[in-house]
């Protein structure tokens, strides 16, 4: 069943046309990956979804609700939640409060700080941040950070995740932990989750199918070995014939 | 309507304009360079009013001899406040970052001393005097001495600063600085001593500017703060940053208040000033440091 | 310190004050009064500036508005119906001016709102210019002591009203908005609402002590009630005694109601140079202020 629909989706800036022409659908469940070199677009589609940007053109659907006009906190309200792609932790609250704080008033908001807390504590302990819950998110490492990044965005209780270069910054250990992390959430909060990545090798374990964005547009969709042996993304994603 | 299109009305909001751009021109450097928003400002015209009341009233000396001790006097406060407050904030802590939110705090508190240093000193009453205010004629316009003189050495400084910037090198790492200030760094401009100067020119012109006005107007330990607004209103109408923008926005709100005065009342002044004070924070584009970017 | 400890040492500190006049001369009842007027005007900035980190510096327009209503009722309507009347102007203005002033971030809010507070003076002063008063005199005005237990009260309301949005759901949100307030709309709270809220809330008890004073002093003038020392004064108050908790607003009056009493006598200009330089000294090296310092918290909630 389809969860979010992006029709026709275009962005501009000013003169700089960001996105053009953009279709996809995400099922309910599925991981799909969104690859692309810099400037393809793709924090630029989360803008749009999330609500931090309005599209130019095109129409943005979840769960069969029209997302035109709404702003953030009504798109997290309904469900959807993103991490950033440069980290935003509510620096001078402590780790366990950053979470509440999404658990108060997220998608499914609990009912008193006291579970707000309790749903916390669950999701950090599911990310491994749980010995870290009362310190300042901002004396955490950046694999910490994202770390809380990803809990508060789940915390929200929302059913669509957008992950925006989580793994980004981080060590090869980092990563498979993170990428581990990441399936658990899935599974255990029945997640549908939409994540931008460059870690190719994130993207290709994590995603059932994936698809490619260049100057805007979108080039190409399919299951990554698909994607993987298409020559169109061979020509602009790594300019060439495939090695 | 002829009073309006008046030579006299002209003249008038051209030195009032001059004075303004000359006033401002401080406060944009020292923002543009460090985005610190000196709301003492005004109280550097204030110092140097006082130091050129005093010079005038006890060795009898010009203001236009006295404002290099003005300016240097300012200069002087400008490079201790950097050395003693505001030099931790350039070192990337996070008790830098949380001083930077903080500067403007900062600021006022100087400027709470300054005033009050003042009064203890002078005592609140105002004072005035005279001095180049014989009359000239020119056409139907006229003007007093002093008042030509102002606005003759504000101008000479505004456009000698902005020369300077031009064509001397450090007047490049000044602009260099302002655009990017990371990249200045990385090719080699030295940004202590650019910053340093940068103040004490900044806190110097306002000072100089002060003693060209305390020729014309009352000086009072209070009279800084419509100064600081209407340097704000300057530099954010021209821009902020944008030193050339600021002088022209200095004429531009020297008109503005010169000839809304002149079609309303001088009681208006005030509300005027304030209100594009107001209006203009208000209208402006949010995330000022270029874009969409939060100030915070 | 617990929460209980501390509203029992509130609870215990009301009823020593209420006690005030039996015990006391007028003089110092008149010093409590001052002192119970910077406790409420702090605590309620604190609602809007500390928690959600938009600093205002011209808190002083609600308490002047608050004054000027309660100078042009005066006569026409009761003591009882003036106060509230008082507070619910300040509530509005707060509330009407919100949504423009509340979308500039930064330093650029803070001398806004300076701005503002002073377009406000000037415009009072040119609106009694056309009606032709250049200020008024309040006859018939109450005596100190009832003015004292409204204050009482007032300081009360303002230190329960602060005390609970902390705890809230709501005092929740604005910490997080103070934090980041991009990242607190992602994870569902709705700013501008809460913002200005936290605006119109910080607003109300400053007109009301407003109202009260012009009653005390009997006297409406424009520039004295506007006065942006009083705004400086609470921010100053707020930084030393500390914004984080219902305790700092506490410390800060009382130190500089000690401090002015000491020294407005004789040298106003010294007490002022010195909160100048107390305001300087905090920001850079104690910026949790004094309660932050002496009840550092358990690292729970905010820093």
């Amino acid at each position: 069943m389809t969860l979010l629909a992006v029709r026709q989706v275009g962005k501009f800036f000013g003169g700089v046309r960001a996105l053009s022409d953009v279709s996809f659908d995400v099922a309910t469940g599925e991981i799909v990956g969104i690859m692309g070199a810099n400037g393809a677009g793709k924090t630029t589609l989360f803008s749009l979804i999330a609500g931090h940007e309005r599209a130019s053109a095109g129409e943005i659907v979840f769960d069969g609700r029209n997302l035109r006009g709404l702003r953030p906190y009504e798109i997290c309200r309904l469900g959807i939640a993103r991490t950033f792609q440069i980290v935003r932790p509510f620096g001078g609250l402590s780790v366990e409060d950053n979470v509440a704080t999404a658990a108060l008033f997220g998608a499914s908001p609990a009912a008193s700080r006291g579970a707000a807390l309790r749903r916390a504590r669950e999701i950090l302990a599911l990310v491994g941040l749980a010995d870290r819950a009362e310190d300042l998110a901002e004396t955490l490492t950046l694999s910490g950070q994202k770390r809380l990044e990803l809990a508060r965005a789940v915390a929200t209780g929302g059913r669509l995740l957008l992950l925006d270069e989580v793994m980004a910054g981080l060590t090869p250990t980092e990563v498979v932990a993170l990428l581990e992390v990441v399936r658990r959430l899935h599974a255990e909060h029945r997640l549908t989750i939409l994540i931008i990545e460059h870690v190719m090798r994130a993207l290709m374990q994590l995603a059932g199918r994936i698809i490619v964005l260049h100057h805007g547009e979108l080039i190409a969709a399919g299951t990554p070995a698909e994607i993987a042996a298409d020559p169109r993304v061979h020509e602009c994603y790594f300019g060439g014939a495939a090695a | 309507m002829d009073a309006i299109l008046s030579g006299q009305l002209l003249a008038a909001a051209l030195v009032t304009g001059a004075l303004y751009a000359l006033t401002a021109l401080g406060l944009n450097l020292v923002y543009g360079t460090m985005r610190l928003l000196n709301v003492a400002h005004g109280d550097l015209v204030m110092i140097g009013a006082y130091v050129a009341f005093w010079a005038f009233s006890f060795a009898a000396l010009s203001p236009l001899l006295s404002l290099i001790g003005a300016g240097a006097l300012a200069a002087l406060l400008g490079a201790a406040l950097y050395y003693g407050l505001f030099q931790r904030m350039f070192d990337g802590s996070r008790a830098a970052q949380r001083l930077e939110a903080n500067s403007l705090l900062l600021f006022f508190g100087v400027s709470v001393i300054l005033q009050n240093v003042a009064a203890l000193q002078f005592s609140g009453t105002p004072r005035g005097f005279q001095y180049l205010s014989d009359v000239y004629r020119l056409g139907n316009v006229a003007l007093t001495g002093n008042r030509i003189a102002a606005f003759a050495v504000a101008i000479v400084l505004c456009f000698g600063i902005l020369a300077f910037l031009r064509f001397h090198v450090v007047g490049l790492a000044i602009k260099a600085l302002i655009q990017r200030r990371d990249a200045a760094a990385v090719v080699g401009v030295d940004i202590e001593r650019v910053q340093l100067l940068t103040i004490c020119v900044g806190f110097a012109t306002a000072a100089i500017a002060g003693s060209l006005v305390s020729m014309t107007e009352q000086i009072s330990p209070f009279m800084g703060f419509p100064f600081t607004i209407a340097a704000f209103v300057v530099i954010i109408l021209g821009g902020l940053g944008n030193i050339t923008g600021g002088i022209a926005a200095g004429f531009l709100l020297g008109a503005l208040e010169t000839y809304g005065v002149a079609v309303t009342s001088s009681a208006y002044r005030s509300i005027l000033i304030y209100g594009i004070f107001v209006l203009i924070l208000l209208v402006r584009p949010q995330g000022l440091l270029g874009g969409r970017r939060i100030v915070r | 310190m617990s929460m209980r400890a501390t509203a029992v040492g509130l609870l215990a500190l009301g009823i020593a004050t209420a006690a005030l006049p039996l015990m006391a001369g007028d003089y110092f009842v008149g010093v409590a009064l001052w002192l119970l007027m910077y406790v409420a005007l702090t605590q309620s900035w604190t609602v809007l500036s500390g928690m959600t980190g938009y600093v205002s510096l011209g808190h002083v327009v609600f308490y002047g508005l608050g004054g000027y209503v309660a100078a042009l009722a005066w006569g026409a309507l009761p003591l009882i119906a003036i106060v509230p009347l008082a507070g619910l102007a300040a509530f509005l203005l707060a509330v009407l001016i919100g949504l423009p002033v509340l979308r500039v971030r930064g330093p650029y809010f803070v001398i806004l709102t300076f701005g503002v507070a002073e377009l406000v003076k000037h415009v009072v002063v040119a609106i009694e210019g056309w009606l032709g008063k250049f200020s008024r005199v309040l006859f018939g005005a109450p005596d100190m002591i009832t003015l004292f237990y409204i204050m009482l009260a007032l300081a009360a309301a303002a230190t329960a009203l602060t005390a609970s949005v902390r705890a809230s759901r709501f005092g929740h949100g604005l910490l997080a908005i103070r934090e980041n307030e991009e990242a607190a709309e992602t994870v569902g709270v709705p700013s501008v609402r809460f913002k200005l809220l936290a605006f119109g809330l910080s607003a109300l008890v400053p007109g009301m002590v407003g109202s009260v004073m012009v009653l005390r002093s009997t006297y409406f003038e424009p520039q004295q009630l506007f006065d942006p020392v009083i705004s400086f004064t609470i921010v100053t108050m707020a930084v030393v005694g500390g914004s984080d908790d219902v305790k700092g607003p506490l410390l800060g009056a009382a130190g500089f109601v000690l401090l002015s009493e000491l020294l407005w006598a004789n040298a106003p200009q010294v007490y002022m140079i010195l909160l100048g330089l107390l305001l300087i000294v905090f920001v850079l090296f104690m910026p949790e202020g004094l309660s932050g310092k002496l009840f550092p918290p358990r690292r729970r909630g905010a820093a």
